[in-house]
């Protein structure tokens, strides 16, 4: 048995503490509390999957590497979902890199044990597939954001976004880090940084980020 | 062309498998622009939200090229369709695929020239309708790329006076594919590469033979489902 809590309800992850009590004590031997640093990468572009990730505390990204060097962001997974779907998928590789980008920690399975346990038709795996459309709906709305919308706007969601899977006011964000999540030069993203700064909507220092006002910071987004 | 197939977050009716035509999965916002997310054609199925269970569809999916299309009544598909069903399995592989194929379209809208883009968007199609020729509304191009129409026309220009397409009152004819796949960017190959890797294999192999879905559904589906599905014209 893992040392780990033995109630669902102790557990952070929203997949894992939505199963009944009976299904996250099946799967609780195989889930190995797992601590997660900035930049770690979970795992590299078309390379095997070792294990799937539950989220706790903290927020990691899917990112598009490409040729020239640059990177931008698919999707944010945190504590409401799982890095892992190719497994779920029946593959054991992505062509997408995975890294933390707020530190945290969470819950590793080993991906031929997720294999054997997450099997169809079991609570958790119903959950899963269901996730996997959010995960979906998210890239596809992604896609037309970065499309349509101001590059104001975008970091504005992502902030939200990010906040709302970290659920603190504050945490940890370089402005490079922050340039490759929405796909744009390091410059346009301090000059957007400043303009929130300068409205009270964020506090932006020595890398770390508060958002002073999530309220109007959505209205913007929605807005502007 | 421009059927809706479904209405954003309604209940989803049928599951499509496109046999020539190509239905493009859109989301469209407040304000009415639209930006498409991917493709669909003879290789996959619309209707992705039934096998994972949620049913509906946040967007839209459209009509982009006309043609023809096998479809299953929803829940019949999941009553048909059980996870120990060799099909079962390939669409959750084509559902990876998928999502391959939307998050390479998240940096392709961000970073690259709409040259590079139309060039990705027409290889694409290609791929689907099996001839050199389709029907292709230029304002449509223009929203499938998410610009204005008349940048789309003037990529079609020079696309057209370097020998690679024909496009005349809404005809495009692909006449240099080779040279279309060097102007096009990296995002094309990516995707591709995922499609073979994930379901090439087994009864997928029909990817390359002619007017069929990609998924071998002729064979697939005369075992399993042959009654219940139905022939779109």
């Amino acid at each position: 048995m893992s040392a780990y809590s033995s109630t669902r309800n102790s557990v952070s992850n929203h997949l894992l503490s939505a199963l009944p009590q009976q299904e996250y004590e099946r799967l609780l031997p195989n889930l190995e509390p797992v601590s997660l640093s900035l930049k770690q990468v979970l795992y590299e572009p078309n390379a095997p999957i070792d294990y799937a990730y539950f989220i706790n505390s903290g927020a990691s990204s899917m990112l598009n590497l490409m040729q020239d060097g640059q990177t931008i962001e698919a999707a944010t997974v945190g504590k409401e979902g799982m890095i892992g779907v190719p497994l779920l998928l029946g593959t054991t590789q992505i062509p997408l890199q995975v890294i933390v980008q707020v530190p945290g920690d969470g819950l590793r399975m080993k991906a031929d044990v997720f294999k054997a346990e997450v099997y169809w038709g079991c609570p958790l795996h119903t959950l899963l597939l269901r996730y996997m459309q959010t995960l979906m709906n998210q890239i596809s709305q992604t896609a037309a954001c970065n499309r349509l919308h101001s590059v104001e706007q975008r970091c504005c969601r992502w902030l939200l976004m990010t906040q709302d899977r970290v659920e603190l006011g504050s945490f940890p964000l370089t402005h490079e880090f922050l340039s490759y999540m929405l796909g744009v030069r390091r410059a346009s993203v301090s000059e957007v940084a400043a303009t929130l700064q300068r409205s009270g909507l964020i506090d932006y220092q020595r890398g770390q980020i508060t958002i002073s006002v999530p309220i109007e910071l959505s209205v913007i987004f929605s807005h502007s | 062309m421009k059927q809706s197939i479904y209405a954003p977050n309604q209940l989803i009716e049928y599951v499509y498998f496109p046999t020539d035509g190509i239905i493009s999965l859109v989301n469209v916002t407040k304000n009415g622009g639209i930006v498409e997310a991917a493709t669909v054609g003879n290789e996959g199925m619309v209707g992705i939200p039934v096998l994972l269970g949620g049913d509906e569809m946040v967007g839209q999916a459209i009509v982009q090229v006309a043609g023809d299309a096998v479809r299953m009544k929803a829940d019949i598909f999941k009553r048909e369709v059980t996870p120990d069903s060799t099909l079962h399995n390939l669409l959750l592989r084509y559902t990876l695929a998928l999502m391959t194929s939307i998050s390479q379209s998240v940096a392709c809208n961000s970073l690259h020239s709409v040259k590079q883009r139309c060039c990705r968007w027409l290889l694409i199609c290609h791929d689907r309708v099996k001839s050199d020729y389709f029907e292709l509304n230029q304002e449509f191009l223009a929203q499938m790329l998410g610009v204005q129409r008349p940048t789309v026309s003037g990529v079609a220009i020079t696309l057209q006076q370097a020998g690679l397409i024909r496009y005349s009152r809404g005809k495009m004819t692909i006449c240099d594919r080779r040279s279309l796949e060097a102007a096009c960017c990296e995002c094309y190959g990516i995707v591709k590469q995922e499609f073979e890797r994930l379901l090439k294999d087994g009864v997928a192999q029909k990817w390359n033979d002619g007017n069929r879905n990609g998924f071998g559904l002729e064979a697939q589906i005369q075992q399993q489902v042959n009654d219940q599905l139905e022939h779109l014209h």
